[in-house]
């Protein structure tokens, strides 16, 4: 069954195969070349003691490369769509599932065999495109401590092998439900689409309580995730901005500055909670898919 | 002796819909069984049923002893084509015998191979790119070297001519003739059928209307012509399938119990064709030929 | 060796059919004392009939003594059906032949040379047992 599951995916593993060889020469020559230049820039400006507003004023890389590395938000999505929703919706859409499943080998076995493999593939393929972005964002992240913002924080690290572990299966499953090539597709995109986003805006915040720090001129840690902030006065009252409401300040009114994070230090104990979060996800629709395949009629 | 196919008062419902009810059956071993009835009579359902690939709503189905179910010592033994005809479209015949070999422990390559060069078909084209009679004997290959002790077929030779029906019908009538093989085949074209198979089992508004040897079925049945008159004796000692009636002549196609006594009728036999045809207008009415009527009805 | 052509529409069951085609051959002298018929499978191949309408056949003529089969060796052809030798049939046919010509010259039709036949072999049964 293996043998089968290969050739029938030989294209998808090529085509990987070629995207990521490409993408990774990219950004090898362009992250060592953005390495040099950060520091050379270093050793330039500790000498002249003035590094203090080197983040405002370097940029590294271009443009260009920059934004590719923004758009491997997408590869999750990519490996869902053209991985996930295929695998089980064609088979059933075409038939040749029938002509699968009445061979010596149980559903559970075809089933197993070709989820695992393809799960296999999208996570290293993930977890290989986002070793290349991180190694590459070093510099940058340095200078910029912006690696727990949302944005950097997704494709760095080891979240987006849970992304994609998550979109391969909601692709899986729901080719499996739906039947159909085309739905599945749709509902792999928006469903990932959306769990994301709410992940992001909704649960992350939360994965630990944040600190909220106050005072006239609050200070947090370099490199924190900055959640809120404005000016919180007697009795609790916030008004979210800094304080341009208040007519003669807001100090004398008993208001205090306030700034709401989570600290830099906290990053890697985020980024496991939420690759567990999205592993714990693609388990269930995996479980789904198992339901729905074994149980249900050809 | 065990009959290889059973069941009994098998039902399915397809969302409220029923599509086969209350159906006993038995295949005795080594029959090539001809499955006939009109579409939508339940002709796949069953075959489904008696393959694992779904399961019974209500009643008993039992293949080579056992129930139906996803176990390769079942899968191994009881082979389905499906009517379409699945295949890998992209992979060449040569590429699903190879196939075939990684997915199945009893896989006899050289029984396909032997068998597609025979008949002149490319080992190494797109399975895709084959005409429907070559990818009806791909299929066919592919599940005779399985070496099943089953096989259920599909409408497997509807849209294919008349040669490479005749060429399919005697690979598979072949295979039969080496031992250790039961068919059941399903089909609208009787002509084909009455020559290759022995058995016949007939549904018709999702029933099964006859199951047996197809000899002892004809032998069964007869039909009755003679002058028009009162035949409610014949009627209730004898089953009547259809009746045709002009203003002078009765023609009646009975289901015997036992001897036909009536001086007034003329017997003679059925042919398969005429009777499935009786059978399977037996709920329709066929408009504009007048005098005809359905069983149970006078005019 | 045999190939037999079964003609599905006919009203002569598949299995009479072989049948009389294997006594026809021996008649005309196809197949001779001694010829092996072809195997069940290889007349289901050539014929797309079932298997068992051939093995009925089979042992309808195993029946009749005029073949025997031979564990794992196949059915054998034991002796001629009795009638006159093969040469007869021939020349009977040539006769025939050249009577039928004669009868369509003389503007019968089929349907009249049938109906002659028919009367002339009734009427010679009648003499024979008269």
């Amino acid at each position: 069954m293996t043998w089968l599951a290969w050739r029938q995916h030989r294209t998808h593993a090529i085509v990987g195969a070629a995207a990521l060889a490409a993408l990774a020469v990219l950004l090898l020559i362009t992250g060592l070349q953005m390495a040099s230049q950060y520091h050379s820039a270093i050793a330039a400006c500790t000498a002249a003691h003035r590094c203090g507003n080197l983040a405002s004023t370097l940029f590294l890389g271009s443009h260009a490369v920059g934004f590719l590395v923004i758009m491997t938000l997408g590869v999750p999505a990519l490996l869902g769509v053209f991985w996930g929703a295929p695998l089980v919706a064609q088979e059933l859409e075409t038939g040749t599932s029938q002509f699968a499943w009445m061979q010596t080998i149980t559903r559970k076995h075809w089933l197993t065999v070709k989820a695992g493999w393809i799960l296999l593939a999208a996570a290293a393929w993930a977890g290989a495109v986002s070793a290349l972005v991180t190694w590459w964002s070093g510099p940058d992240n340095a200078l910029q401590l912006d690696a727990f913002k949302p944005g950097r924080f997704d494709i760095t690290g080891i979240v987006p092998v849970g992304y994609a572990l998550f979109a391969t299966a909601l692709g899986i499953a729901a080719g499996a439900v739906t039947r159909r090539t085309v739905p599945a597709l749709a509902v792999t995109l928006a469903g990932f689409i959306a769990a994301r986003f709410m992940i992001t805006e909704l649960v992350r915040p939360h994965y630990m309580t944040a600190i909220t720090t106050t005072g006239t001129s609050p200070q947090v840690p370099p490199g924190s995730w900055q959640l809120a902030q404005g000016m919180i006065g007697p009795g609790g009252k916030v008004l979210p901005t800094d304080g341009s409401t208040c007519t003669s300040g807001c100090v004398p009114h008993g208001y205090r500055a306030f700034i709401t994070y989570q600290p830099a230090s906290r990053y890697w104990a985020f980024q496991g909670i939420e690759t567990a979060l999205f592993v714990v996800l693609a388990a269930a629709l995996i479980a789904v898919t198992a339901i729905v395949v074994l149980r249900r009629d050809a | 002796m065990t009959p290889v196919i059973e069941t009994r008062r098998l039902s399915k419902r397809y969302r409220g819909v029923t599509a086969l009810s209350d159906c006993t059956i038995t295949v005795p071993e080594g029959r090539i069984a001809a499955l006939i009835g009109p579409n939508g009579a339940g002709k796949t359902t069953l075959l489904r049923l008696l393959s694992g690939l779904a399961k019974p709503g209500s009643g008993e189905v039992a293949v080579l002893g056992g129930t139906p179910r996803q176990d390769p010592a079942f899968l191994a033994d009881v082979g389905f084509l499906a009517q379409d005809i699945p295949l890998y479209r992209r992979f060449t015949a040569a590429d699903h015998i190879a196939i075939g070999g990684h997915l199945n422990p009893r896989w006899d390559a050289a029984s396909a191979r032997q068998r597609l060069t025979s008949l002149g078909i490319p080992l190494g084209q797109a399975v895709g790119t084959l005409s429907g009679g070559q990818r009806a004997q791909v299929a066919l290959a592919l599940t005779l070297a399985k070496r099943p002790r089953v096989l259920l077929l599909d409408e497997p030779v509807a849209a294919l001519d008349p040669l490479a029906r005749r060429q399919f019908l005697a690979i598979l009538a072949e295979a039969v003739a080496r031992g250790g093989l039961t068919v059941v085949l399903s089909s609208h074209l009787v002509t084909d059928l009455e020559r290759t198979c022995d058995h016949l089992i007939l549904l018709a508004s999702s029933r099964v209307q006859l199951c047996g040897d197809i000899d002892t079925v004809l032998a069964e049945h007869q039909v009755l012509v003679g002058p028009r008159k009162d035949t409610t004796a014949i009627e209730k000692a004898h089953t009547l399938v259809q009746a045709t009636h002009t203003p002078r002549q009765a023609t009646l196609l009975i289901r015997r119990n036992g001897p036909v006594i009536d001086p007034a009728f003329q017997a003679t036999d059925v042919g398969l064709e005429e009777l499935v045809l009786a059978y399977m207008g037996q709920d329709a009415t066929i408009p504009a030929l007048g005098h005809l009527t359905a069983a149970g009805d006078d005019q | 060796m045999i190939s037999f052509r079964v003609d599905g529409r006919s009203v002569v069951p598949p299995y009479l059919q072989i049948v009389q085609q294997v006594r026809q051959a021996l008649r005309m002298g196809v197949l001779e004392v001694g010829d092996k018929l072809p195997t069940v499978r290889e007349v289901v191949a050539a014929t797309a009939i079932n298997p068992n309408t051939v093995l009925k056949a089979y042992r309808d003529l195993e029946r009749d003594g005029l073949v025997e089969p031979r564990a794992g060796h196949g059915t054998f052809v034991l002796r001629r059906p009795p009638g006159p030798p093969p040469g007869t049939h021939s020349r009977l046919g040539r006769s025939l032949a050249r009577w039928v010509r004669e009868a369509r010259g003389a503007g019968l039709d089929d349907e009249s040379i049938e109906s002659l036949l028919r009367v002339t072999l009734q009427a010679a049964d009648e003499e024979e047992t008269a």
